[in-house]
């Protein structure tokens, strides 16, 4: 059969050629990436530049990164499924679609990243279940199954896979109970996204990244689920304004972009308050219990005060301002602009927590490092984003990721 | 991880810990299997076609999903929300309940040029249902279909003893590498296809009392067909300052020798409720 | 399993290191590394990603050179590498206040290294390769460790194992007097190992010239240092101004 008849009706997509070039170069990346990864996996963890110093790099900081960008996939579910936000369905398969790439991809890298990969399965065997990593452990990977179950329903509604009776009926019970998932997925996230914040802020030997907290978490863990909550939103409109501009065609209503605007902004605002409140109990009181004067971790050139400044004032305040205000995040380059910001402002955050942590000198005789990652490193991570790009570009192609695409087209012509 | 296993200790932290991931492990599994099993509930309920339909019609933008009522300009605006099976529709039960008496009209009616015999039911998906004086009903496709799908390369007619389903596929024909399905207009079991060269191609005995309700007829079907004839045009995505029919063109005979393949599929996905 | 049901009474043990007789000869790390089979380091290991239980600062205070002998400190007191192994690859036995590192369980995570304040624990990145011929002389009461695994110092824990089975065969029970392998090379006898429930010596490190590194942490250590210049105290433990580099 001819490949059109893959591509759902009605939905107008680059013919096969150039789809092919678009995902070329993606699937050079990949093969070069996967290359890296088989070096570090057959040989060892010496093809990167990690060391006994800097046990955590490059890859455990993306994986936080795309882990917290990834969270638009349950929070748009739990705003469209628990609250019924219902103008979130022109972006839920999108963001879902997202969430496993990402969920996916961190979960590539960490196989890659432990020494012993083939022990994972001790973790949930003989789990030490006060260690954060065991919680994130167990919750990443029941949530990438969740994930996976609401890829379902998307992939049985491809044109060809939904002329299968079972297929539809299947994918029409299963969507029923989507809430259920959307709960779950949500209890998940908030479990693991905080617990990958406790990862370092449980860490008492580093006075640098430990915090205080309620109960077993420290205050990292809820900076952590709400930073993610904040940023998810904005990286769904975000991913969602390049698709419009790489495919060239409007794909969501207006109203949609205000919406996630909207929620992305208040709770940003309210994530930079909560985290200044933080940094200030931090210096003022976590911090010198320890042993530790604050100005201290700023007195190395590369990491300065200005780095706190650039994650809570510039890519955290800014963001949360042009956001709230209806007026400005009604202009889409304002909104995209805001949107951006508070993506570098959470990268930036999990940069410190991680990156920061790792070089700040604990022994007060020994000295700052530096580090800069292998050419292995980068070429993994980028194999995970072009696995991303590859998953995310077929799923446009074949599946239908904006429902509203269509109706949007019929309006144009229309006008 | 079990109370056998080296590592596990009796704490209420650990507890915890395990009581929590293993109810998510169930109630991620059961949501799975419930869904798995109401599906196969509805096999043995014959509630499948149903459902098919009604997750197709889901995914139909909101201008293909219009309220009858809304083509007359009663209702301004309305989508259908009951996956155009009127027959449970309260709204369509209360509107029929205000007009005095269907007005009779069995003449010929010709919109822009193409014959629509008022002496029959028609279905949204552009077939058309008669009955006959046995008591069976004839199923046909109207002009417009035709018109759009020309000679068909093949045609796929259910078997005789075949139950259909309204809303549900009836037939199937391919044209240019592409397949169009033509949903069943009523519930009943095909008793004979017609031979070529007959203006019908069903014909079906009715499950229990059949009820046209669903089914458009007389003055509406008029106002149905202005409606279509724009969603054809708009699906076929034809660009400003074409002729169109409203400045008084008429549709070709085979519109499916004079469009590209991709807007020809796209077109009759639009029209023959294939979303 | 380090818990062993034969030592019922607890002992801690502990180490305090003389900063002033320490000559910074390293014949503590190559013994540290012949008893616990540490490999030779692989042709392409920096300082930085080498295997070492034992590493000797170099710093310079009071007009001299100061040499640091850091091994694991033992921490008793929320062990920061164990409650975040997510296996249980890490254990504080409280038969001696050792933590021991399982490297059979290991998965190679890090997140201990990173827990770590006085990076104590080093990470295979290669695998372990002796010399033809070399692999003779591997001690068979140490485990060999596996490349992506970490290990550190447990304060030869094999020496401890060897002496609580020969007391076991004479009849003995309770807590053992052993020295591990840097105390007993040290020429210059700056390592003195003990049990601090032996109040003899717990009194060594209840003197004033006693201290920990990073204390204020409060993750308990239980490797003390001493020495009589307050100059040296001072450079090591962070409250002179100018540190200068290792």
């Amino acid at each position: 059969m001819h490949s059109t008849h893959l591509i759902a009706r009605g939905a107008c997509r680059a013919p096969l050629p150039r789809f092919l070039m678009w995902i070329a170069p993606w699937v050079a990346l990949f093969a070069l990436g996967a290359y890296a990864m088989f070096l570090c996996l057959s040989q060892g963890l010496f093809h990167t530049n990690m060391d006994n110093r800097y046990a955590f790099g490059l890859w455990i900081f993306l994986d936080l990164t795309v882990i917290a960008l990834g969270a638009g996939a349950f929070f748009t579910g739990f705003l469209l499924y628990v609250l019924h936000k219902k103008e979130l369905k022109a972006v839920i398969n999108s963001a879902v679609v997202i969430g496993l790439t990402c969920y996916s991809g961190a979960m590539v890298v960490l196989a890659v990243d432990v020494g012993q990969p083939l022990r994972a399965w001790f973790t949930y065997y003989h789990p030490n279940v006060h260690s954060m990593l065991t919680e994130v452990t167990f919750c990443i990977t029941c949530y990438l199954v969740v994930l996976a179950i609401e890829y379902v329903p998307m992939l049985l509604k491809n044109r060809r896979l939904k002329l299968v009776p079972s297929f539809l009926v299947f994918e029409w019970e299963l969507h029923k109970l989507m809430v259920v998932f959307a709960l779950i997925g949500t209890l998940l996230s908030f479990f693991h996204q905080g617990s990958l914040g406790g990862l370092f802020g449980v860490l008492r030997g580093r006075p640098f990244a430990f915090r205080e907290g309620l109960a077993i978490w420290p205050s990292t863990f809820f900076l952590f689920v709400l930073s993610a909550m904040a940023v998810g939103p904005s990286f769904v409109a975000l991913t969602t304004w390049m698709v419009e501009k790489l495919a060239r065609r409007p794909l969501v209503k207006p109203e949609v972009y205000d919406t996630l605007g909207r929620i992305s902004g208040k709770l940003l605002l309210g994530y930079v308050f909560l985290k200044t409140v933080d940094t200030l109990l931090w210096i003022n009181q976590t911090a010198p219990d320890r042993g530790f004067a604050a100005h201290r971790f700023y007195q190395h050139s590369a990491f300065g005060t200005w780095i706190l400044f650039a994650e809570i004032a510039l890519f955290g305040l800014l963001p949360a301002f042009i956001l709230f205000q209806p007026k400005l995040r009604q202009r889409r380059g304002f909104l995209i602009l805001a949107a951006v910001m508070a993506c570098a402002g959470v990268t930036l955050n999990r940069f410190v927590l991680t990156i920061q942590t790792m070089a700040l000198p604990t022994l007060p005789f020994d000295r700052f490092l530096s580090y800069w990652p292998s050419w292995q490193e980068f070429a993994a991570f980028g194999a995970i984003a072009a696995y991303a790009v590859l998953v995310y570009s077929f799923s446009y192609r074949y599946l239908t990721l904006f429902p509203q695409e269509r109706e949007i087209a019929l309006a144009e012509e229309r006008s | 991880m079990f109370p056998w296993v080296y590592g596990f200790e009796w704490h209420a932290g650990y507890l915890i810990f395990l009581g929590v991931f293993f109810t998510v492990a169930v109630v991620v599994v059961s949501t799975v299997m419930l869904a798995l099993f109401r599906t196969f509930r509805d096999f043995r309920q014959g509630r499948a076609a149903q459902l098919q339909w009604a997750s197709n019609f889901h995914d139909l933008p909101p201008q293909h999903r219009a309220c009858r009522h809304a083509l007359t300009g009663e209702l301004e605006g309305r989508v259908c929300e009951q996956n155009f099976d009127c027959r449970e529709c309260t709204m369509h039960a209360s509107l029929l309940a205000k007009q005095s008496s269907a007005p009779a009209c069995c003449q010929e009616s010709e919109i822009f040029g193409m014959p629509v015999p008022l002496d029959r039911y028609y279905h949204r998906g552009h077939t058309w249902v008669q009955a006959a004086e046995d008591g069976s009903l004839l199923i046909g496709l109207d002009e417009l279909a035709r018109r759009v799908i020309g000679k068909p390369d093949s045609l796929t007619l259910p078997a005789p003893g075949t139950t259909l389903v309204a809303n549900s596929p009836a037939l199937s024909l391919s044209r240019n590498g592409s397949e169009v399905r033509i949903l069943s207009p009523v519930d009943g079991a095909v008793t004979a296809v017609a031979d070529p060269g007959e203006d019908w191609l069903l014909r079906v005995k009715p499950a229990g009392n059949f009820s046209p309700r669903h089914l458009l007829s007389g003055l509406e079907v008029k106002a149905w067909y202005l409606r279509e004839l724009e969603r054809l045009q708009l699906s076929m995505g034809l660009p400003e300052g074409a002729p169109s029919l409203a400045d008084g063109g008429v549709l070709v005979e085979d519109v499916a020798s004079v469009c590209p393949k991709s807007q020809w599929d796209t077109a009759c996905g639009d029209l023959f409720l294939n979303a | 399993m380090t818990r062993t049901d034969k030592a019922s009474p607890a002992a801690h043990y502990a180490m305090i290191i003389d900063l002033d007789r320490c000559e910074g000869c390293g014949d503590c790390v190559v013994a540290c590394a012949l008893e616990n089979n540490v490999p030779p380091p692989n042709p392409k290991a920096t300082p930085r990603t080498g295997l070492n239980w034992l590493r000797v600062f170099r710093l310079e205070a009071a007009g001299r050179d100061v040499f640091l002998p850091m091994p694991c400190m033992q921490c008793g007191e929320e062990t920061p590498c164990q409650s975040v192994c997510p296996q249980k690859a890490v254990e504080l036995d409280p038969a001696t206040g050792i933590v021991g590192q399982i490297p059979e369980r290991c998965l190679g995570c890090r997140y201990c290294m990173a827990a770590c304040p006085y990076q104590a624990r080093v990470f295979n990145w290669w695998d372990p390769q002796w010399p033809a011929g070399m692999e003779q002389t591997l001690n068979p009461n140490v485990s060999v460790r596996q490349r992506g695994t970490v290990e550190k110092c447990n304060f030869c824990h094999g020496r401890w194992h060897a002496a609580i089975e020969k007391a076991a065969a004479a009849g003995g029970r309770g807590p053992v007097a052993y020295t591990p392998a840097c105390s007993e090379a040290c020429p210059a006898q700056a390592i003195t190992f003990g049990d601090l429930n032996n109040s003899e010596f717990a009194a060594l490190t209840n003197k004033p010239e006693s201290f920990r590194l990073l204390d204020s942490l409060g993750t308990g250590p239980k490797v003390f240092y001493k020495t009589a210049s307050t100059a040296v105290r001072a450079a090591v433990t962070g409250a002179a101004k100018d540190t200068p580099h290792a």
